[in-house]
């Protein structure tokens, strides 16, 4: 579980993230939802610890938490299993249980036959793919993505999804932001609106349309976040 | 805290030391001093002495060799990898950024000591020529810290940039600094302040041309020259690793 509250962050003394309050349960996929600027990034940076932020409180339930920024480099002269090897050593893992469990990932995503090659080169959905298996290598019962989907073609968005589901089902708690609301409005079970640093409204996607009188979660989206802008409303 | 610094030092030297392009240009900047030096001794060479602008020349190319060995690794290290957006995903591990710092410093710094070794062993070769030998126990402690001064210098240019070639402009200028103070004291020998022997840079640059020039070796006035290069380089490193506290190094790309 992820706990979010009052939380404030500026950038260069202009206000990004205005008291954020959330909870992102435990067996469920919550979907940051919100235009380009809303916050959702710096909101996940600051979940994930490498922003601080400026008042407010980040609660993660124990189990650990990992994460798929939108920086989601990988090192191109490293191979796939050196690029897993480098971040478990950091987080401590003893050599044993750290292979076993590069194995473990490599297999759940598919990268076995590029698992020797160094990933200069890779593709979009590889070099993902690669990042991603950095980011769950510790098991972590808590997941962050921020836009996975970006630039990534329909296969892999779909196998991406797929595997998201299957987290949730066992258990894990899964954030993830987006600003594509068919991918919202399919996968997620409960949506977070962010507009302009702060909670629009939450809700499971059939709750926001109910809340709004919209036959769809655009519908709704639009009309929660409506500024006044008569081009939009 | 050690685990984590030599897990990242062990990275990026094994990261370093496949990028084969780099690592020939840096080889090469080392061994040009040497393979200058010798040029201009054969034409010397009636003479059969080694005279007071060749042994300037060598102080002169074995400071900047310092410079230039962990060079392509510092920008790499910190602006290439904030480039390529695999710097937010490391600071993401549960390691101190310092301990970061920390690990890349010291994969630099071992470049940029194989770099100044490479080419006073490549002075050493033409200096033997007419039999003078280099003291290499002083020359381990007064002038192989200079490389880590260079490394700390180099890592905190790369933690204010934002791309590698950002990093490279900078870095290439960094040179001229021994190579300004270097020529400076060649030019205007300015050898009756004392304390200048206890300074970063210039003060190598008196001990080497002292060395050659037939002066004694002492190990006691290196070893203190060491010592302050090594403290000035452990405090630029520090200054490097407050920088990375900051918000803008996990925005802006």
């Amino acid at each position: 579980m992820i706990q979010v509250q009052d939380l404030v962050k500026s950038l260069d003394s202009r206000p990004v993230v205005r008291g954020l309050s959330f909870t992102a349960r435990d067996g469920a996929i919550t979907g940051l939802l919100g235009a380009n600027g809303a916050g959702k990034t710096t909101t996940l940076r600051m979940i994930c610890g490498v922003l601080q932020p400026e008042s407010g409180s980040v609660t993660i339930e124990p189990g650990g938490a990992g994460a798929l920024l939108d920086h989601m480099g990988i090192y191109p002269r490293l191979t796939v299993r050196e690029n897993l090897a480098y971040f478990g050593m950091l987080r401590g893992m003893p050599p044993a249980v750290l292979a076993e469990r590069i194995d473990h990932v490599l297999a759940t995503l598919g990268l076995q036959a590029v698992a020797h090659r160094r990933t200069a080169g890779f593709s979009q959905g590889e070099r993902m793919k690669t990042a991603l298996g950095r980011a769950i290598l510790h098991a972590p019962k808590n997941l962050l993505l921020d836009e996975p989907t970006n630039g990534l073609d329909v296969p892999t968005v779909r196998s991406l999804r797929d595997l998201l589901r299957r987290w949730r089902d066992a258990g894990a708690c899964v954030l993830f932001s987006s600003h594509v609301l068919e991918e919202v409005g399919t996968l997620c079970d409960q949506v977070v609106i962010v507009e302009h640093g702060r909670v629009a409204a939450q809700g499971s996607p059939a709750e926001l349309c109910r809340q709004t009188n919209s036959a769809s979660l655009e519908d709704a989206f639009v009309k929660l976040t409506c500024t006044g802008d008569p081009a939009i409303c | 805290m050690l685990n984590s610094v030599l897990v990242v030092a062990r990275k990026e030297v094994i990261d370093s030391l496949r990028d084969t392009r780099s690592l020939t240009s840096s080889l090469m900047y080392a061994l040009m001093g040497p393979a200058v030096v010798f040029m201009v001794s054969l034409a010397s060479a009636a003479a059969s002495r080694m005279d007071a602008v060749l042994i300037g020349m060598m102080s002169v190319f074995t400071l900047v060799a310092a410079f230039v060995g962990g060079m392509s690794v510092a920008m790499d290290t910190v602006a290439g990898e904030r480039e390529r957006q695999s710097l937010l995903p490391l600071l993401m591990n549960p390691v101190r950024r310092r301990e970061i710092v920390w690990g890349k410093w010291l994969a630099v710094s071992l470049f940029a000591v194989a770099g100044l070794i490479l080419n006073l062993a490549g002075f050493a070769l033409v200096f033997a020529r007419s039999g003078m030998h280099l003291p290499w126990p002083a020359v381990a402690a007064g002038i192989l810290p200079l490389a880590f001064l260079a490394a700390s210098i180099q890592l905190l240019i790369s933690t204010v940039c934002r791309a590698a070639k950002e990093a490279q402009t900078y870095l290439s200028m960094l040179v001229f600094l021994p190579m300004g103070l270097g020529l400076f004291q060649v030019f205007f020998p300015v050898s009756a302040h004392a304390w200048f022997a206890f300074l970063p840079v210039l003060g190598q640059q008196l001990q080497l041309e002292y060395w050659m020039k037939g002066g004694s070796a002492a190990f006691v006035p290196a070893a203190a020259l060491g010592c302050c290069t090594a403290v000035l380089a452990l405090l630029v490193l520090e200054v490097a690793a407050n920088r990375l506290h900051r918000d803008e190094i996990v925005y802006g790309n």
